[in-house]
């Protein structure tokens, strides 16, 4: 049975990756971690991608608002992921989003100006999470915001879409989608159906 | 050359119209098989086994034509297999999302699986309650085609000795996975059943395909033929017999008739070639499936039946049934935050279901008529669609991202409407398709009771998340809209009586002798099953009808 089963699984793989082969264009530029050194977001050059909706300046600006949401920390982040090239591509065939988004950071540029002195990129990290937090929590939500708000959610929603549907994404939720298995996997804590006594959670 | 007659003109692939070709074919008659769209190639269309980042769009599809998609199964996974060229219009007052797939096999390609039998309860529910008629069959006439059925097909699940539901021959169940565990032990201690699904997926090896891998991609088409779908399945021993002439892009237009009214043949549409074909045969299956079925035989109009073949009872597109759909609750499960990954998603979540538990005794003591079940879900899924609803960002929203993906749990009504004057599929006075064929208009309202039931459905789910030691955050404001279920009804409704209704009990239609339907427009209402096995079930007693009807010279052999 296991010798079948190995089979099964190889006969899969290879009308797979037939399947890609043949149908799909191929993301050549699209950057991955696995495609990237290791050792830091700052050897990675924005000149790889080159932006099909936003300006060089949006685009560096968006790059920045996808970490600041999924931060490189103890795991890979949207940088990595390259998520903000998804976040473009999505938005240059969107044109539902692109007023808004383009918009939202003419917007996020002044409002740091007004509040705090100076242009997004140019704020320390404390301040630009300053900055977000009442567009993210509703407990800090401040009036005349709404539109700041809207333009958040925007991006924000992007870049989850991005971050969770890549590589990195996966490998972050160690996520179990398009594995295969000889048997329908069953729950193994045989013996604690409600499950009261599991072992001390991971994260 | 001669013209060419065939035995039995088939009208679609899908279940209805491949259990048909099947059996005629094995049976010795010449079969030609009319299917609207192109042949699949499992290897090329199929992507199922295509990792999101292998996709252009991430499988979210191109957001500047969403609004042409029909959403769900209409995905980037599979591009360019459901139907978009004919549209179909709707009365003022109603929505309904309409998804068609007129590739060959239809939508057994990319269905539920979900396959529980219908019982006396469904057959006899006018008896019970008063509404509407019974059926004009009883479930021991039935029940041996469902065991055939089941045999060929391979249905996995238990003996769960249910009142509502008879219990088939299955292969072994679905293993429960930790989500299913905890939600049953909530719904034992609010009283309703939670079992394992009756699912039309392998889990063993069976007549000659290989048992599921449980990738779990199933409604992306399977490459491997694991779960029923009739080119997998059904055609290619419909083919070896070499009676089949399945012809693609052959848009069937209406039913031919001779001098007498009877039917000899089908006019249809090449696709490729625009031009109009007439096909001939001694008897004539339609299973375009309820509304498409209705579309065809209404425009099969002539000096004989000037409002539609074998419509002298007028009811021929009448009594529209469907399912409402709709998310009765979601939450999440607190006892699995933070514990390691589980592939929950192994038969694209369809693993267990909790089967009609309302008025089984008494068939008026709750505040609605007959009954609904639920498709429970949730678990580690491909995407994790709570994180958008997940407040916040940075580093605690992503800890946030993964403590909670082992955890959600979502609960799905399956209602059936009531059968009313006033839901029904005519043709468009006006609209025509690209080939010159009248569309489709379709009236229809929820009505009251399956409303009831949606109500219902909610404080029951929202109940059993909280007996689960769950945390109940939400239910849909709406139900899904009509149609999407595609588990629509009626149309052809089958009965005893030649006034009142367009088929006899056996599919055959009452006006004209060699001209049957097969699929779920012959059904009274949709009961809280899913259609596809009784359109299995129904279409096998049909066939053994026209078998004996060729057999005896009822219809001549060509």
């Amino acid at each position: 049975m296991a010798g079948q089963d190995l089979q099964r699984r190889e006969i899969l793989r290879i009308m797979g990756m037939a399947g890609v082969a043949a149908h799909f264009p191929g993301f050549a530029t699209w950057a991955f971690a696995h495609t990237h050194p290791a050792s830091g977001p700052e050897q990675i050059k924005p000149a790889q991608y080159k932006p099909q909706f936003f300006s060089d300046r949006e685009y560096a600006l968006v790059e920045r608002l996808t970490e600041l949401i999924i931060p490189s920390d103890g795991t890979p982040g949207a940088r990595e992921a390259g998520v903000a090239e998804f976040v473009d591509f999505m938005v240059a065939h969107d044109r539902s989003q692109q007023y808004k988004l383009r918009t939202g950071l003419t917007w996020l540029n002044a409002h740091a100006e007004q509040t705090l002195g100076g242009p997004f990129p140019a704020l320390t990290q404390e301040q630009q999470i300053a900055l977000l937090e009442p567009l993210a929590y509703k407990a800090k939500h401040r009036p005349g915001e709404e539109d700041g708000r809207q333009f958040f959610r925007a991006i924000r929603e992007l870049t989850v879409m991005g971050f969770y549907s890549s590589q990195i994404g996966y490998k972050e939720l160690d996520n179990p989608a398009l594995r295969y298995y000889a048997e329908s996997p069953a729950c193994p804590h045989t013996g604690d159906p409600e499950h009261k006594h599991l072992a001390p959670a991971k994260w | 050359m001669p013209k060419q007659i065939y035995d039995v003109i088939v009208i679609g692939t899908g279940a209805g119209g491949g259990m048909a070709s099947k059996t005629l074919t094995e049976a010795g008659l010449k079969v030609c098989a009319l299917n609207a769209g192109r042949r699949l190639v499992p290897t090329k269309d199929f992507r199922n086994h295509r990792m999101p980042w292998d996709m252009k769009f991430r499988g979210f599809g191109d957001p500047d034509k969403q609004a042409q998609s029909y959403g769900f199964m209409d995905s980037e996974w599979v591009e360019g297999v459901w139907e978009h060229e004919i549209p179909f219009t709707m009365a003022p007052g109603t929505t309904w999302m309409w998804p068609r797939c007129f590739a060959v096999g239809g939508k057994t390609n990319f269905w539920g699986r979900s396959s529980a039998r219908f019982g006396e309860i469904d057959f006899r529910a006018a008896t019970l309650d008063g509404y509407d008629v019974d059926w004009p069959l009883t479930y021991e006439e039935i029940a041996p085609y469902y065991s055939r059925v089941e045999r060929m097909i391979g249905v996995a699940s238990t003996v769960q000795n249910r009142p509502s539901n008879p219990d088939g021959e299955y292969l072994p169940p679905f293993n429960l996975r930790c989500i299913d565990h905890i939600l049953h032990s909530g719904a034992q201690k609010i009283g309703v059943p939670y079992l394992p699904d009756r699912i039309a997926q392998l889990t063993k090896d069976h007549e000659g395909s290989p048992a599921c891998h449980y990738c779990g991609a199933c409604t992306t088409g399977c490459d491997t033929g694991s779960f029923f779908s009739t080119p997998w399945r059904f055609l290619p021993k419909a083919e070896a017999t070499r009676n089949l002439d399945l012809r693609t892009d052959a848009l069937a237009k209406n039913v031919l008739v001779d001098e007498n009214g009877v039917a000899n043949g089908v006019a249809y549409i090449d696709r490729k070639t625009r031009q109009e074909v007439e096909v001939h045969g001694r008897a004539v299956v339609v299973a375009a499936s309820c509304i498409e079925t209705a579309r065809i035989m209404l425009n099969s109009k002539s000096r004989h039946w000037p409002h539609g073949i074998a419509n002298s009872s007028g009811q021929l597109g009448r009594n529209l049934c469907d399912h409402l759909y709709g998310e009765s609750a979601n939450g999440y499960l607190p006892q699995l935050l933070g514990q390691p990954s589980f592939p929950d998603n192994v038969g694209d979540n369809q693993v267990a279901w909790m089967p009609r538990w309302q008025n089984l005794q008494n068939p008026r003591e709750e505040k609605f008529i007959r009954g609904y079940s639920v498709y429970p879900g949730g678990g580690c899924t491909e995407y994790p669609w709570y994180a958008v609803q997940t407040e916040g960002f940075g580093s605690s929203y992503k800890r946030e991202v993964k403590r909670r993906y082992p955890t959600p749990v979502n609960f799905t009504i399956q209602a059936p409407s009531l059968r009313s004057d006033t839901n029904y599929v005519d043709l468009d006075p006006e609209a025509k398709d690209p080939y010159g064929i009248p569309l489709a208009r379709i009236h229809f309202q929820w009505d009251e009771n399956v409303l009831k039931m949606w109500e219902h459905s909610k404080q029951v789910c929202a109940e059993l998340i909280r007996a689960a030691g769950g945390v109940f955050e939400n239910s849909a404001d709406e139900p899904a809209i009509p149609g999407w279920s595609l588990h629509e009804t009626g149309t052809c409704r089958m009965g005893n009586d030649p006034k009142h209704f367009v088929t006899n009990r056996f599919g055959q239609t009452h006006d004209v002798p060699n001209l049957y339907a097969c699929d779920a427009s012959v059904f009274l209402n949709c009961t809280d099953k899913t259609t596809t096995i009784s359109i299995l079930a129904f279409t096998l007693r049909t066939c053994d009808q026209v078998i004996e009807k060729f057999r005896r010279g009822d219809h001549q052999r060509v």
